[in-house]
């Protein structure tokens, strides 16, 4: 059967690794030989989709307009209602309401999870390209701290990518895996998961092989993202109102900002230089500076860790080791704040930019029976409840709960003859309903007529193994599986995922390279055609060595056009360019010269 | 009778329980929090065997193991460990399995529970006059004295983790099998300890809210 890959879905950066003779591995793209994959994403108006460092290099090329996202993690799972101001300035959307997040672009509509699909697609590519097998199933990472709707749609980008997403796994749980914790260590472990936009910390207790998830907390919208724009925030702040809304301007500082923010990890003092419309504003973050834009933003992820800490009922001192995972993990101010915390150094021996990619792998692993040493007993980061009258939050799973875990609650009616029975799921941890967070509604029935509170209604809400909420419901009385659909507070219906799988294949949605190569195959043809026009029309204008020398030409390019290689195209279109010039010169004074004759003509009479 | 949903071997019906008789998978069968622990029905537990028992199970059942199996066999796992990951947090803590206990022979800690311990009703006014107190004004004293309350109500609590460990061991010695009579005096104290408890963890609780209020004020 084919491989199972472990993929690491980051804010900032995607991954793909797999198990190789027993060892998680990194696979780098195999012509320019990176790990890494820059989660951004551009799109041109017209459609055509380019990810990664070419998207990147879009952004600054103003002759290709295209819309160039980063950081397409932020908006998993949200309604369009829940985009914050910043958020709104950031891209174009074309609706504030409506369950999910639609950026728009030219005249379409993009969803979160289509655009993440696009960094699966490149980082299957990668591996097929390098491995040269074809990459069908994975394990892809999501922050522990992820809500139902967030691991859907996570899955959902999956399916649009034509994957098989055979289990999401949190992130920091995938980080202890890759550490080999269980062959160091048996006792409990922090694993401190600061990354690109979201932070977790997950306390594990590790006993022969089992990773037992005890508790976890964190901030799915809480990452080096924030520290960037509080930079941003600090740099502009002189500047009226309106520069500050130029989404050119912010770009390129968020840019100048994330540079002097990975410098002051090594420095003590980064200089910033950003051209505004009204002059370039120079200016020297000191690393003090920066700790002190820094220190609120870490402080919300110490609270996280505390809470952690109370829900695992242990104080700092019983944890015997803390891994540090993510980009932003490589802050000084980050490192100190952890170690005073847990009154420890943390471990952070693998790269933490590789570190979730490569637990991915190993979860890959046990998945395909390679590593049966192993096995990952997770919580479920979020109580799950649902509404009761008043409002109130009845919660039936617990937060820090193994999955999977199932709670089986009865239902009945409340009137006689009522055929329905309205079921609001909610996650969260707050008392109201109203504060806590949507997840699903769902109708009960039809139920047979019969007196009030009679009818028997079994329903089952079960957590699998991803973290996603199923239900089913059983009539009591008759024994009758009640089919239940479940319809999802946010994200996309199983309906729109197959229109936009349908989409996706009749528009044929490709990739900017290819789309470059088309207009160059274009660019081939066209001159080939008036070339064969020319000779045919003014062959006698062109001398026996200059008529060889442009067939010779023109059967090269039309030998590089049947292939793939877009500047060999460009190129030797350049050169049959050149070498028919001058008898395209030629052929103009010919033109010219009849036009003369005739308009002399026409003058004479 | 429920029949095995991965087993090649043998397709009879069997007594539900956790682990096909035939061929080990999991049937995910509704069977009782200890039978699906594989323990006997005692209150006494060793912790460190019953988290053996649990990996040992998990490792056998887990959705992992079958990631490559049948809808059906993937399934019954799914069920199978959401029951035995429940058994194990029911019975883990001394105070849910004293519940579950109560559950299983049919009985609830009531709703006629609502009226405070006679024992515990000073203990409870006491503290609910110094929680005010606090909120009312954050002196130094007042927090004093509810940091004073919070020693008490801790140490009232693990007295009464000690008089329900005591009420396992009876249930294990004698049951009360033979005597109904014991039977009915057993019940009557396992009740009343847990609603001790409950009310002495919600004492607990309120002052831990408070102070941290306090704190962060």
């Amino acid at each position: 059967m084919a491989r199972i890959f472990g993929i690491d879905l980051g804010t900032t950066n995607s991954l793909i690794a797999v198990m190789e003779n027993g060892a998680p591995r990194v696979i780098a793209d195999p012509e320019t030989g990176r790990t890494l994959l820059p989660s951004v994403v551009a799109i041109a108006p017209e459609g055509g989709v380019a990810v990664g460092d070419a998207a990147i290099a879009l952004e600054a090329d103003p002759k290709r307009p295209s819309v160039v996202i980063r950081s397409v993690k932020r908006y998993m799972g949200l309604g369009g209602g829940e985009l914050g101001a910043e958020e709104r300035r950031r891209y174009e959307f074309a609706d504030f309401s409506g369950p999910v997040v639609r950026f728009k672009i030219g005249d379409r509509v993009y969803t979160p999870p289509q655009i993440s699909a696009e960094i699966l697609r490149a980082l299957k590519r990668r591996a097929e390209a390098a491995l040269g097998e074809p990459v069908e199933r994975v394990v892809v990472t999501v922050p522990a701290y992820f809500n139902d709707a967030q691991r859907q749609a996570t899955k959902d980008a999956g399916r649009l990518a034509g994957l098989e997403v055979v289990r999401l796994v949190n992130e920091p749980t995938a980080a202890s895996l890759a550490y080999g914790l269980e062959q160091l260590t048996d006792g409990y472990v922090a694993v401190y998961d600061f990354g690109g936009g979201t932070f977790d910390i997950s306390i594990l207790n590790i006993k022969g092989g089992v990773f037992e998830v005890i508790a976890t907390n964190g901030d799915t919208h809480l990452g080096g993202d924030d520290l960037d724009q509080a930079i941003v925030a600090e740099l502009l702040a002189g500047l009226p109102e309106e520069a500050r809304a130029d989404r050119e301007l912010w770009n390129r500082a968020r840019a100048a900002a994330e540079a002097a923010k990975q410098r002051l990890s090594t420095a003590e003092s980064a200089e910033i230089r950003l051209e505004t419309g009204a002059g370039a504003l120079a200016r020297t973050l000191s690393r003090a500076d920066f700790e002190r834009l820094a220190a609120p933003i870490v402080e919300r992820s110490i609270e996280c860790c505390r809470r952690a800490l109370a829900d695992a009922k242990l104080a700092p001192a019983a944890i015997d080791a803390v891994v540090l995972v993510g980009g932003s993990t490589r802050s000084p101010i980050v490192r100190r704040r952890v170690a005073e915390v847990f009154g420890r150094d943390p471990f952070c021996t693998i790269d933490p930019d590789q570190v979730v990619a490569l637990g991915a792998a190993v979860q890959a692993g046990v998945l395909m029976g390679a590593r049966s040493d192993l096995l990952l007993l997770d919580v479920a980061p979020l109580s799950l409840g649902i509404e009761t009258m008043g409002g109130l939050m009845e919660r039936l799973i617990h937060r820090n709960s193994t999955i999977p875990t199932s709670v089986t609650e009865n239902f009945t009616t409340a009137v006689d003859n009522q055929t329905h029975v309205d079921i609001h799921v909610l996650q969260g941890e707050r008392e109201m309903a109203r504060d806590c967070r949507s997840l699903a509604r769902f109708k009960l029935g039809p139920i047979e007529p019969a007196p009030a509170g009679l009818p028997r209604i079994e329903v089952t809400f079960l957590i699998d193994a991803n973290g996603i909420l199923n239900v089913t419901a059983r009539d009591q009385r008759t024994g009758r599986e009640h089919s239940v659909d479940v319809k999802p507070s946010y994200g996309l219906t199983d309906a729109e995922i197959e229109r936009m799988l349908e989409e996706s294949i009749d528009l044929g949605e490709r990739d900017i390279e290819e789309r470059l190569l088309i207009a160059a195959r274009n660019d081939a043809d066209q001159i080939l055609a008036a070339l064969a026009k020319q000779l045919r029309e003014y062959g006698n204008l062109a001398g026996d060595e200059e008529r060889r020398r442009m067939a010779e030409a023109a059967e090269r390019l039309a030998a590089a056009r049947a292939g793939t290689d877009r500047e060999l195209i460009s190129r030797l279109v350049e050169e049959l360019n050149e070498v028919s010039t001058p008898f395209a010169h030629r052929i103009m004074d010919e033109a010219i010269g009849a036009a003369l004759k005739r308009k002399s003509v026409d003058e004479i009479s | 009778m429920i029949t095995c949903p991965s087993c090649t071997r043998c397709t009879r019906a069997q007594a539900p329980a956790l682990l096909c008789a035939g061929c080990g998978a999991p049937l995910g069968a509704n069977i009782d929090l200890f039978a699906a622990l594989n323990l006997p029905r005692r209150l006494v537990i060793d912790a460190v065997a019953m988290e053996r028992a649990y990996h040992d199970l998990s490792r056998r059942i887990h959705p992992d193991r079958f990631a490559a199996a049948p809808a059906a066999a993937r399934d019954a796992s799914m069920r199978a460990t959401a029951l035995l990951t429940r058994a194990y947090r029911t019975l883990r803590d001394p105070v849910s399995r004293g519940r579950y206990w109560l559950e299983l022979h049919g009985l609830k800690l009531g709703e006629n529970n609502q009226r405070v311990p006679a024992e515990l009703a000073a203990m409870v006014f006491e503290t609910q006059e110094r929680l005010e107190e606090l909120h009312e004004s954050r002196t130094p004293e007042n927090l004093a004295a509810v940091r004073a309350r919070r020693d008490e109500v801790a140490g009232a609590l693990e007295a009464a983790t000690v008089e329900l460990t005591r009420n396992f061991a009876a249930w294990d010695e004698d049951g009360g099998e033979a005597d109904e009579r014991r039977r009915e005096a057993l019940f009557r104290d396992l009740k009343a300890i847990l609603s001790k408890i409950a009310y002495l963890t919600t004492l607990e609780r309120d002052i831990g809210r408070e102070l941290e209020t306090a704190r962060a004020a």
